[in-house]
């Protein structure tokens, strides 16, 4: 699975946590990242994945939250402890993020093209016009129509689609090593979700960008991912190729997750939803966060099972795993 | 006094209400009305030195207190000076102390605020708490105070009330930063490593912009009646230079004999004032989402 090469991103036992509270919200979190792959982190609202990708960046809103524990290891520089200044240096030049809002992620008294170039200048140092033309360049790559129009309008001329491209122009105009999308798509419509996804694979093709892709939707996944991380209030609950968890998903909430998303075509039941709901982010139990909600329940289930690899192909933290294939639905969600 | 509880919130994306704003204040009659007699003010302050009137101080022993006539529009004084003549270099003194008094409070409440805003944590009790503590002051009070302890003249009036008017600025801007913080275009600017500078100077004062705009015009109107205020009770403008507040106290003495010597710079005051309050809620009707 792993190719020889280091990874170019390598977390590891990331933990952040609320002051105060009792737990950790984000829990003894790792994975890497190879150049120019994709890792999708998928998980509901609130199991931490937003909050993982916003502590590599260094933007945690800290007080309330902060890192409690790991590293993560960014072309060998550990990103959680670097200072201040070495932090802004990196962030928008060799890692950049997008955010799920494109509606308001842009300032709005600032012109598109002076705050794609004031990336470029703020990194590359060069003068006014050579910045202006790379934000022209990059805003012609997302495919932008009329760039050289829209690089003067201000961000309320133009659609949610045109925003987000625009914001993504911004993140890559220093040809990052690493890009962080938080929910890119979420807040547009699915046309546009699907040409946002297929402008992103091939700027990412084409730019050899490695991208942690965060996102709560299957369907995003298997068209995006060569990884998946499935967390589950704030872990880690399965890991590996995106073939092998579509194919052979071992963990239980991995399970549900699967048979709760629609599929074409054969027209079964109902819906399977899984009972109960998040433990909240101050008071998580302890064990397996997810045995409350588990109908594979045994005793050893209130101890944290450890991520391993029972079933061959990739990690999964439970201690039923394997699950034998008869526990499961009747129909198993296969990848788009 | 306004304060911060009917200002604008800076929710909207802002160039979209600002263009929209301007729009809306053109064709708000009350705030043009404002707009025309600021104008008409400052225009004769502006043109005191080419009109040809007599100098402020040129007295005239022959028309002393003398009403209005052909002669002296608006009457003389109790030494025959021309009191149409030391109301319109008057009105220099009192819009100068209103604007520079308020550019005072904006100098410093901005930065202050702005910080408290951003750094928050114990840089940010520090100035709140000072700030709190000037404002339990009445405004008029400590502008009479600072004055006092600073010494008769304009110019120490308008450092006095611009002081006194401070702490309302730095709230505003201090609560307007904290809302443009929790923006999502700021969490943006962070990520493509932005330094704090850059962040406040292109991200965060544009957007507080419009609310301090309202307040300063606003707070130009009180500022005029403080001047006033401290040229009565002495702590203003020096003899024999004009202003209306010294005009006043001078008038108070000939009341009977020489009314229009006290009227004249009341409705003066009260003009000048009422242009800049009008023009401020206009501005703030404007700036307001809630009531477009």
């Amino acid at each position: 699975m792993t190719p020889d090469a280091p990874p170019l991103l390598e977390v590891r036992n990331l933990s952040i946590r609320v002051a105060n509270a009792r737990s950790n919200l984000v829990d003894d979190v790792s994975f890497s990242l190879q150049p120019g792959r994709t890792l999708c982190i998928v998980g509901e609202s609130g199991c931490g994945k937003s909050q993982t990708a916003l502590a590599l960046m260094g933007l945690l809103a800290s007080p309330p939250l902060s890192v409690t524990g790991g590293t993560a290891l960014f072309n060998g520089r550990d990103l959680l402890s670097l200072p201040q200044a070495e932090k802004q240096r990196i962030r928008g030049d060799r890692m950049a993020m997008i955010f799920q809002e494109p509606m308001s992620s842009l300032n709005p008294v600032l012109r598109i093209g002076e705050q794609i170039a004031e990336a470029v200048r703020r990194h590359r140092g060069v003068s006014n016009s050579v910045a202006r033309a790379r934000a022209l360049e990059m805003l012609e790559k997302v495919r932008i129509p009329a760039a050289g129009k829209r690089l003067d309008e201000f961000p309320h001329q133009l659609s949610g689609g045109m925003r987000q491209r625009a914001m993504i122009a911004m993140a890559l105009a220093n040809d990052p090593e690493l890009l962080l999308a938080d929910e890119p798509t979420t807040a547009l419509d699915v046309t546009i979700q699907a040409q946002i996804l297929d402008l992103m694979r091939t700027l990412q093709a084409e730019l050899g960008t490695a991208m942690i892709l965060i996102t709560h939707d299957l369907g995003v996944v298997a068209e995006m991912a060569d990884e998946v991380a499935v967390m589950y209030a704030g872990r880690i609950v399965e890991i590996g190729a995106t073939q092998d968890i579509f194919d052979d998903p071992q963990h239980p909430y991995t399970i549900g997750l699967m048979s709760s998303m629609p599929a074409l075509g054969r027209r079964s039941e109902r819906l399977v939803t899984i009972p109960g709901r998040v433990p909240s982010a101050t008071d998580m139990p302890d064990g397996c966060r997810f045995a409350s909600r588990c109908p594979f329940r045994i005793g050893i289930c209130a101890r944290t099972p450890e991520l391993s690899n029972p079933g061959g192909s990739h990690r999964v933290a439970c201690w039923r795993a394997p699950i034998e294939e008869t526990y499961l639905q009747p129909q198993e969600a296969q990848p788009a | 006094m306004s304060t911060a509880s009917h200002m604008p919130a800076a929710g909207l994306p802002t160039a979209r209400r600002r263009s929209r704003a301007w729009a809306q204040l053109r064709t708000n009659p009350s705030a043009m009305f404002g707009a025309g007699l600021v104008a008409f003010f400052v225009v004769v302050a502006l043109l005191a030195p080419v009109l040809p009137i007599p100098g402020p101080a040129e007295t005239d022993w022959a028309a002393v207190r003398k009403a209005p006539s052909a002669e002296h529009w608006l009457g003389t004084d109790e030494i025959g000076r021309d009191v149409l003549s030391r109301m319109i270099w008057g009105a220099q003194a009192s819009l100068l102390a209103g604007v520079v008094s308020v550019a005072i409070a904006l100098g410093l409440g901005i930065p202050l605020g702005v910080v408290a805003g951003y750094r928050r944590g114990w840089t940010d009790a520090v100035i709140s708490r000072i700030t709190e503590a000037l404002l339990a002051a009445p405004f008029l009070i400590l502008a009479i105070a600072l004055a006092a302890f600073l010494g008769p003249s304009l110019r120490n009036a308008m450092i006095a009330i611009g002081l006194s008017a401070m702490p309302v600025f730095i709230r505003l801007a201090r609560g307007q930063t904290l809302l443009v913080m929790t923006e999502d275009y700021v969490e943006s600017a962070h990520a493509i490593g932005l330094t704090n500078g850059a962040i406040i100077w292109r991200y965060v004062l544009p957007n507080i912009f419009p609310p301090l705009l309202v307040q300063a015009t606003l707070t130009i109107a009180t500022a005029i009646i403080a001047e006033a205020s401290l040229s009565f009770l002495g702590l203003g403008q020096q003899p024999p230079a004009p202003s209306w507040g010294s005009m006043l106290n001078t008038a108070k003495a000939f009341l009977e004999q020489a009314p229009w010597m006290a009227m004249w710079p009341g409705i003066a005051i009260f003009l000048v004032v009422l242009g800049f309050n009008l023009l401020g809620d206009g501005l703030r009707d404007a700036f307001d989402p809630r009531e477009n």
